[in-house]
């Protein structure tokens, strides 16, 4: 191959990659498939009393370690707390504003186009068509780029596990649900705070409960749009003290859902997509960079080799040349017998000279 | 004959009387058996459907009866209803189509608006039904009117729209020919003929036994006589809550919602399902049910005690022997 004929290939090659980027960035959401029909719960906050009754109804339905403190203890509600490898939820007291308090369950969203799932590299998280975010640990290396990448802080490391220790989050009762069964939080919810259902109903339910009661509900449901949307997603009440949104409107909702800990600012694309143009690129890379620079590299090593090819022979018709003379000198000098004895010996010292070259060469 | 004359006289008085009584009571006249009101204007007063149109409206829905008397005693002052500061007919400035001395704002409007904006100048205008809902924010009203909102469908059109009017009536009335003696007559007859609903012929069971899904805990023993008194005694003096409170199983309808009213209404059961209803996966569980309902009347009273989160306090904890074994476990 030519050097020609090795751009015209290179250049071909890059466009058509580059073409093939462009169609991956164009469909959008289609980072991991969009299942229609997954189930979700949605989380009515006005609803919610904060009796942890969920709380101990997935540590039973997952067979969890019990807690230091048990359930019916109400004060570590004052405590602000995150999900654990042992407590895969938790319900959070958050201030609405005077002097109203309202209660979250917090745990994992089971986002449509997971965050976790797209910075995982040995693919331990799956997002299900029944909507569930389930993660295997039997490949995880521990590296916790997951939990770096969820917005919502929900998988947790064991830290305090020395051997093999994995990722730990709500599975969405995934076992349950195969079974027909409601997941435990759900099931143990004293005020149907949680209530379960398909996440394209659950949208409706929770449209219908704000157009009921707009004075209650904030006029935005939590999870529907953010972070590319979420199979759980959460109502939150009005705060008395902060005008109402403009329908689903996250820059207007900022402010009173903030103070449910609900952050509005994530944007409606899903996390993955804002590094799928750059990771997109990466087997592009993998797969012309060797090419490319191994074209390149190959060009160089020919243009050096004919060049010392070159140089080669200039110099064996050189000392050929200067041979000719000496043994034409000899010859009109000492005759033609004497002229063939030098021409002769000076080969031979030639290959002599030649020789410990090549040795070494070869050594 | 000698008292003859005086007894004629006497017979013919009294045949006078009856028929002066007769004519008088058959008129306007009895308009004086309403209380008189302070400020002098009618003590009630039958409002229809003004129109500026030539053809009135004939057949309509019937026309509302204003309790004038009831109604100045309720609030601190005119304005409140006039909210011009002149004492004029609402029908003066708004019409069935509206006129531009009310802004074009219609008679239906005025008189049904709610989540009227807040004027500047302060005199923001209130429509009855505005009113009314905001008269069910109060404590002893809160706990059902927070829970529940009125359909609004015929029946509860009805509650005003009732007074009885002859064709005629209703023209001259819709014109605006119908003398304001005649008006009265017609009020006071609709104002002396509305009973007021009986209260319900029973209270319930003293105690009620909540049991259906008793599991954690033991049964609810729930006292529905002494909710229903506590219900009743709160708004014994409401004049309101009695005109429209229209049956006696209105009170009822609170928890046992969603039913025609009955006084031997359908088990919660009947409809919130144990285990959650694949068709109707917002409808709330049995358990959800109860609590929904309960805490959200405490919760709209202003009940105090017991807080949301004092399981025991409505259903006692199982006795120790089974849990012990559990606790053990545990441990």
């Amino acid at each position: 191959m030519n050097r020609r004929k090795f751009l015209t290939f290179m250049g071909t090659a890059g466009v058509v990659s580059a073409l093939g980027t462009a169609k991956v960035a164009k469909a959008g959401v289609e980072t991991f498939p969009y299942y229609d029909n997954g189930y979700g719960v949605l989380h009515d906050m006005t609803r919610c009393i904060g009796c942890r009754k969920c709380e101990e109804g997935c540590n039973k339905a997952n067979k969890l370690p019990a807690p230091e403190k048990p359930f019916s203890d109400l004060s570590v509600l004052d405590k602000r707390r995150r999900t654990t490898p042992t407590a895969w939820t938790v319900v959070n007291k958050w201030d609405m504003g005077e002097g109203k308090f309202a209660f979250r369950k917090q745990q994992c969203f089971h986002c449509n186009d997971p965050a976790c799932a797209s910075a995982c590299f040995t693919k331990c998280y799956q997002k299900q068509p029944n909507g569930a975010v389930i993660y295997d640990g039997s490949q995880c290396v521990g590296c916790r780029y997951c939990m770096v990448a969820c917005p919502f802080y929900v998988p947790s490391f064991e830290y305090g596990e020395p051997f093999d220790p994995v990722i730990k989050k709500c599975t969405f009762c995934f076992d349950r649900l195969k079974e027909g069964k409601l997941p435990g939080c759900v099931e143990s919810c004293t005020m149907d705070a949680l209530t379960f259902g398909r996440r394209k109903d659950l949208i409706k339910i929770a449209r219908k409960r704000i157009e009921a009661e707009p004075e209650k509900y904030l006029d935005y449901v939590y999870g529907e749009h953010d972070a590319g949307g979420t199979a759980w997603m959460v109502l939150m009440p009005k705060p008395k003290d902060l005008p109402q949104c403009s329908t689903g409107n996250a820059a207007e909702a900022k402010d009173a859902a903030k103070r449910a800990g609900l952050d509005t600012t994530l944007g409606n694309q899903p996390m993955a997509e804002y590094t799928y143009g750059a990771l997109g690129a990466v087997p592009m890379i993998i797969a012309f960079w060797p090419v490319l620079f191994g074209g390149a590299y190959g060009m160089t090593k020919r243009r050096e080799a004919i060049a010392k090819a070159n140089l080669a022979k200039a110099t064996a018709e050189e000392k050929q040349k200067v041979m000719d003379a000496v043994v034409k000198v000899i010859e009109k000098e000492q005759g033609a017998e004497a002229a063939e004895k030098a021409r002769q010996q000076m080969n031979e010292a030639l290959a002599e000279a030649d020789a410990p070259k090549t040795d070494g060469e070869a050594n | 004959m000698r008292n003859g004359k005086a007894l004629l006289k006497q017979t013919a008085m009294a045949a006078a009387c009856t028929f002066c009584l007769i004519i008088w009571g058959a008129g306007p006249g009895q308009a004086s058996e309403l209380e008189a009101t302070d400020s002098g204007a009618p003590s009630a007063k039958v409002m229809f459907p003004v129109s500026a149109k030539a053809t009135a409206p004939v057949a309509s829905m019937k026309p509302v009866l204003f309790n004038h008397l009831i109604h100045e005693k309720a609030v601190e002052k005119c304005e409140t209803c006039h909210h011009t500061g002149d004492p004029a007919a609402c029908s003066d400035c708004h019409s069935a189509e509206g006129k531009e001395e009310g802004k074009f704002i219609t008679l239906e409007k005025a008189m049904h608006a709610k989540n009227i904006a807040v004027r500047e100048d302060g005199k923001t205008p209130s429509s009855c039904v505005s009113c009314h809902e905001q008269q069910t924010a109060k404590r002893e009203c809160a706990g059902c009117h927070s829970t529940i909102s009125p359909s609004y469908d015929a029946a509860w059109c009805s509650t005003c729209h009732n007074v009885n009017v002859t064709p005629q009536q209703m023209a001259d009335g819709a014109n605006g020919r119908l003398s304001e003696a005649a008006n009265l007559a017609v009020a006071t007859k609709t104002v002396q003929e509305t009973k007021r609903a009986a209260s319900p012929a029973t209270l319930g069971p003293a105690k009620a036994i909540i049991d259906a899904i008793a599991n954690e805990y033991e049964p609810c023993v729930f006292n529905h006589k002494r909710h229903m008194a506590s219900l009743m005694e709160n708004i014994k003096d409401s004049k309101l809550a009695a005109a429209f409170h229209t049956q006696p199983e209105t009170l009822c309808a609170t928890c046992h919602h969603h039913s025609p009213l009955s006084l031997t209404p359908p088990k919660c059961v009947s409809c919130h399902p144990v285990a959650i209803d694949r068709m109707q996966p917002a409808r709330p569980q049995l358990k959800a049910a109860y609590h929904l309902q309960c805490m959200g009347c405490h919760k709209g009273m202003d009940v105090k005690r017991p807080v949301n989160t004092s399981c025991t306090s409505c259903h006692k904890a199982k006795a120790p022997a089974a849990e012990a074994p559990a606790e053990a476990a545990e441990k």
